[in-house]
C-alpha cells in the first residue's frame, strides 16, 4: 500500500472511531421505555419489600438491628434508582410525566425506609411506613401500567 | 449405637458449608421470580453434587488421591495447570463472596460496620482453624447450620398449596433467558466444587480407606439430600412470599424475612445464625480446597493435620488466599453480585475439575473392584454432559440478563 | 509394584507424588530422565525449573521468564532411578528427602520458611 494509500486508511478509521464513540455517548444516559419500565418495578419491589420489614417492626416481631440495616439498604437502593431516573435522558419525551412521576415515588419511598431506619423499634412508626410503602408501591404499579399502555 | 452416632456426626459434617451465599442467593432469588418452578433444578442440582462427591470420596479412599492429584495425572502438567488456575480464580472470589457474606449477617445482627466484620470473620476463622481440631471444624459449623431448620418449619406454617409445588419438582423448560439464567444459576450454586475439593481432601486428612466407603456414601446421599431439603424450603418460602408481591431479593437480609413473618424476632434470629455458620463453614471450605489443590497439584506437603511447622508451604498460601479474600471483600464490591460472578464462573470451570475425577473413578488401575459401577458411570456421565452445556451457556446467559438484573 | 519390570510410564509415573523414606511429601516427577538402547528409566527430575518444559511453546517463554532458566541443583534435582524404593500411590523412595536435596521448599531451616510467623 502507497504512503497516501495508508494516510486513508488511517483516517477512514479514525472517522469510524469517532462516529462509534459519538453515537454511543450519544445513547449513554438515555433512557429507554423499556429501562424506564423496568426502574418503575424495582421501585415496586423495593416499596413491597420494606413493607415486609415495616410489618416486622410495627408487629415488635423483629430485631432492631435488622431492621435498621434492612430499611438503610433499601432506602440506598431507592435512593440510587431515584438518581438514575432523574439523569438520564429520555428516549421517548412523551414519558416525561411518567419519569416525573417515577423519581416522586423513589423519593417518597427512599424517605419513608428512612424514617424506618431512624425508628427501627417504634411499633407505630412501622405501622404508618408500612401503609405508606403499600400506597407508593400502588403508584408505582400505575406508572407500570400507564407506560405499558403508552408502549406501541 | 456408637455407630449409628458417628456416622450422623459425619453426614452433619458433610454438609457444613455446603449451603453458601450463593445457594442462599439463587434459590431465595429463584423462588421470587418463578415461584416454585425452579425446584426440580435445585434436586438435580444437589443430585450432581452428591454424585461427583461420592466418587472423589471413593477415590480419595481407595487410591489416596484427592481430586488435583488426580488432576495432574489424569490430565498431566499443562491441562492441570489450566485447571489449577481456573480453580484458584473460582475460590478466591468464592471465599471473598462468603467472607462478605458473614459480614453482611454480622451487620444484620450487630451495629458495627461491614469493613470492620470482614476483618473480625477472617481472625475468627483463623482462631477456629488454628484451636480446633480438623473434624470438630466441620462438626461445628455442620450444626450451626442446622439452624436453618427453621426454613423448612416454615414452610410448614405457610402451608403453601402443595399440588403447585409438587408440580415444581417436574423439569419444564421455559423459553424466557431470564429463566434459562436461573437454571444454569440454581445448577451451578448446588454444584460449587470447591466443597468437593475440600471433601476429598479431609477424605485423606481423616486416612479414609476402603472401610470408609458406605460412609462415603452416607455422607454423599444423606448429607447432600439434608442440604437439598434446606435448599428446597429456601425457594419454597421465598417464592410463597416474594413472588406475589413483587420482591426482588437483592439483600442477604431478605433470605431471612419470611422466617420473621412467620416466627418473629425468633425465626429471625434462627435463620441469621444458620445462615452465618453456613457461609462460615463454606468461608473455611473455599480457603482450604485453594490451598490444598495449589499444594497438592505442586507436590508440596498439605494438611491441616500436618500443622504449620510440616507443611509450612501449604499453611503459608491458606493465609494468601484469606488476604486475597480479604481484600476483594473489603474493596466495596457487594458480596452478592460477587457471588453471581463466582457461581456462574465456577460452573464454566467445573467440566476441567470433574471430568478426571469421573475418568479414574471408571479406571480399574487406580480402583480395583471398586470402580465405578454401572449406575455410578451412567450417573456420571450423564452428569458430564450435563455440566458442559451449562458451562457453555452460562456465560452467554449471564451477559444477556444482566446477571439475572433483566 | 516393584520398580523393576514394565511399567506405564506416562500413565502411572509421571506427575506422581514423590515420598522419601519417611513418608514426607517432596514434589512430583516433573520429568524423566530416559538413556540407553533400548531406552530405560535412568533417573526422576524434579523441580520448578522443569516446568516450562512441560508447557505448550509459547506459554513455555512466559514460564520460563516467570521461574528463570534451569539451575541444576537448584530448581531442577536429578533423582537416579536405585533411590526409587517402589512404586504404589506414590513414588517411594529409599533415602530421606535432605539426603537427596529434596523438600527444601517446606525444609524448617531454609531462611524464608524460619521467617513464618509460628516458626
Amino acid at each position: 500500500m502507497t504512503g497516501t494509500g495508508r494516510k486513508r486508511v488511517r483516517s477512514a478509521t479514525l472517522l469510524l472511531l469517532l462516529a462509534t464513540l459519538a453515537l454511543a455517548w450519544s445513547g449513554c444516559g438515555e433512557l429507554s421505555n423499556d429501562e424506564l419500565n423496568r426502574g418503575v418495578e424495582s421501585l415496586s419491589a423495593l416499596a413491597a419489600q420494606g413493607q415486609l420489614v415495616a410489618n416486622g417492626v410495627a408487629r415488635d416481631a423483629t430485631k432492631i438491628t435488622y431492621a435498621r440495616a434492612m430499611a438503610r439498604t433499601l432506602g440506598e437502593q431507592a435512593e440510587h434508582e431515584a438518581e438514575k431516573l432523574a439523569d438520564a435522558s429520555l428516549e421517548e419525551p412523551e414519558t416525561a410525566d411518567q419519569r416525573h412521576a417515577a423519581v416522586a415515588v423513589a423519593e417518597e419511598i427512599s424517605g419513608l425506609l428512612s424514617e424506618l431506619q431512624t425508628f427501627p423499634g417504634d411499633e407505630r412508626h412501622g405501622e404508618l411506613v408500612e401503609q405508606h410503602l403499600g400506597e407508593a408501591g400502588e403508584k408505582a404499579d400505575a406508572i407500570v401500567a400507564q407506560l405499558s399502555g403508552d408502549a406501541p | 449405637m456408637r455407630a449409628i452416632l458417628k456416622v450422623a456426626l459425619g453426614i452433619i459434617a458433610a454438609i457444613g458449608g455446603f449451603l453458601d451465599i450463593g445457594d442462599l442467593v439463587f434459590t431465595t432469588q429463584a423462588g421470587a421470580l418463578f415461584r416454585y418452578d425452579l425446584l426440580w433444578a435445585v434436586v438435580l442440582g444437589v443430585i450432581g453434587i452428591a454424585v461427583y462427591a461420592e466418587m472423589s470420596g471413593r477415590v480419595a479412599a481407595v487410591s489416596g488421591r484427592p481430586v488435583f492429584d488426580v488432576i495432574r495425572m489424569r490430565m498431566g502438567f499443562g491441562m492441570g495447570l489450566l485447571a489449577l488456575v481456573a480453580s484458584t480464580f473460582v475460590n478466591v472470589l468464592t471465599l471473598a463472596a462468603e467472607l462478605g457474606g458473614i459480614a453482611i449477617v454480622l451487620e444484620l445482627l450487630f451495629d458495627a460496620p461491614y469493613s470492620m466484620f470482614v476483618i473480625a470473620a477472617a481472625v475468627a476463622l483463623v482462631a477456629i482453624v488454628a484451636l480446633l481440631p480438623f473434624g470438630g471444624i466441620e462438626r461445628f459449623f455442620g450444626y450451626g447450620g442446622l439452624l436453618l431448620f427453621v426454613v423448612v418449619a416454615t414452610v410448614f406454617h405457610q402451608n403453601p398449596d402443595w399440588g403447585e409445588v409438587g408440580r415444581g419438582f417436574i423439569p419444564s423448560l421455559d423459553s424466557s433467558t431470564l429463566y434459562l439464567y436461573f437454571v444454569v444459576g440454581v445448577f451451578a450454586a448446588a454444584l460449587m466444587p470447591y466443597e468437593v475439593h475440600f471433601y476429598s481432601s479431609g477424605a485423606i486428612e481423616e486416612g479414609w480407606t476402603e472401610k470408609n466407603l458406605k460412609e462415603n456414601r452416607l455422607n454423599a446421599i444423606v448429607g447432600y439430600g439434608i442440604g437439598g431439603i434446606l435448599a428446597v424450603a429456601l425457594v419454597i418460602v421465598s417464592g410463597y412470599l416474594f413472588h406475589p408481591v413483587g420482591v426482588e431479593p437483592d439483600n442477604l437480609g431478605t433470605v431471612a424475612l419470611p422466617m420473621q413473618g412467620a416466627f418473629g424476632e425468633t425465626g429471625l434470629l434462627l435463620a441469621l445464625g444458620g445462615m452465618l455458620f453456613c457461609v462460615g463453614g463454606a468461608a473455611i471450605d473455599s480457603s482450604f480446597a485453594a490451598s490444598y489443590n495449589l499444594a497438592q497439584f505442586l507436590g508440596w506437603e498439605w494438611g491441616r493435620y500436618q500443622g504449620p511447622r510440616k507443611a509450612p508451604r501449604f499453611t503459608a498460601s491458606w493465609l494468601v488466599f484469606l488476604l486475597l479474600g480479604i481484600g476483594i471483600a473489603e474493596s466495596g464490591i457487594n458480596p452478592v453480585d460477587i457471588t453471581e460472578y463466582s457461581v456462574v464462573l465456577a460452573v464454566v470451570a467445573l467440566p476441567l475439575t470433574y471430568l478426571p475425577v469421573l475418568l479414574i473413578a471408571g479406571d480399574r488401575s487406580f480402583m480395583d473392584q471398586y470402580a465405578n459401577g454401572r449406575i455410578a458411570a451412567t450417573l456420571g456421565w450423564t452428569y458430564f454432559a450435563v455440566i458442559v452445556v451449562l458451562a457453555l451457556a452460562a456465560i452467554p446467559l449471564l451477559l444477556a440478563t444482566n446477571a439475572g438484573g433483566g | 509394584m516393584r520398580a523393576e519390570g514394565d511399567i506405564y510410564v506416562v500413565h502411572r509415573l509421571l506427575d506422581e507424588q514423590i515420598c522419601d523414606a519417611e513418608g514426607r511429601r517432596v514434589g512430583r516427577v516433573d520429568d524423566i530422565e530416559l538413556s540407553g538402547d533400548p531406552p530405560r528409566i535412568t533417573a526422576l527430575l524434579v523441580g520448578e525449573g522443569l516446568y516450562p518444559r512441560r508447557l505448550p511453546r509459547r506459554l513455555a517463554r512466559l514460564a520460563r521468564r516467570i521461574s528463570g532458566p534451569e539451575i541444576w541443583g537448584k530448581n531442577a534435582l536429578r533423582i537416579p532411578w536405585e533411590e526409587v524404593d517402589e512404586l504404589t500411590s506414590t513414588v517411594k523412595l529409599r533415602k530421606k528427602a535432605e539426603e537427596l536435596g529434596l523438600g527444601l521448599g517446606d525444609d524448617p531451616e531454609r531462611w524464608i520458611v524460619r521467617r513464618l510467623p509460628w516458626n
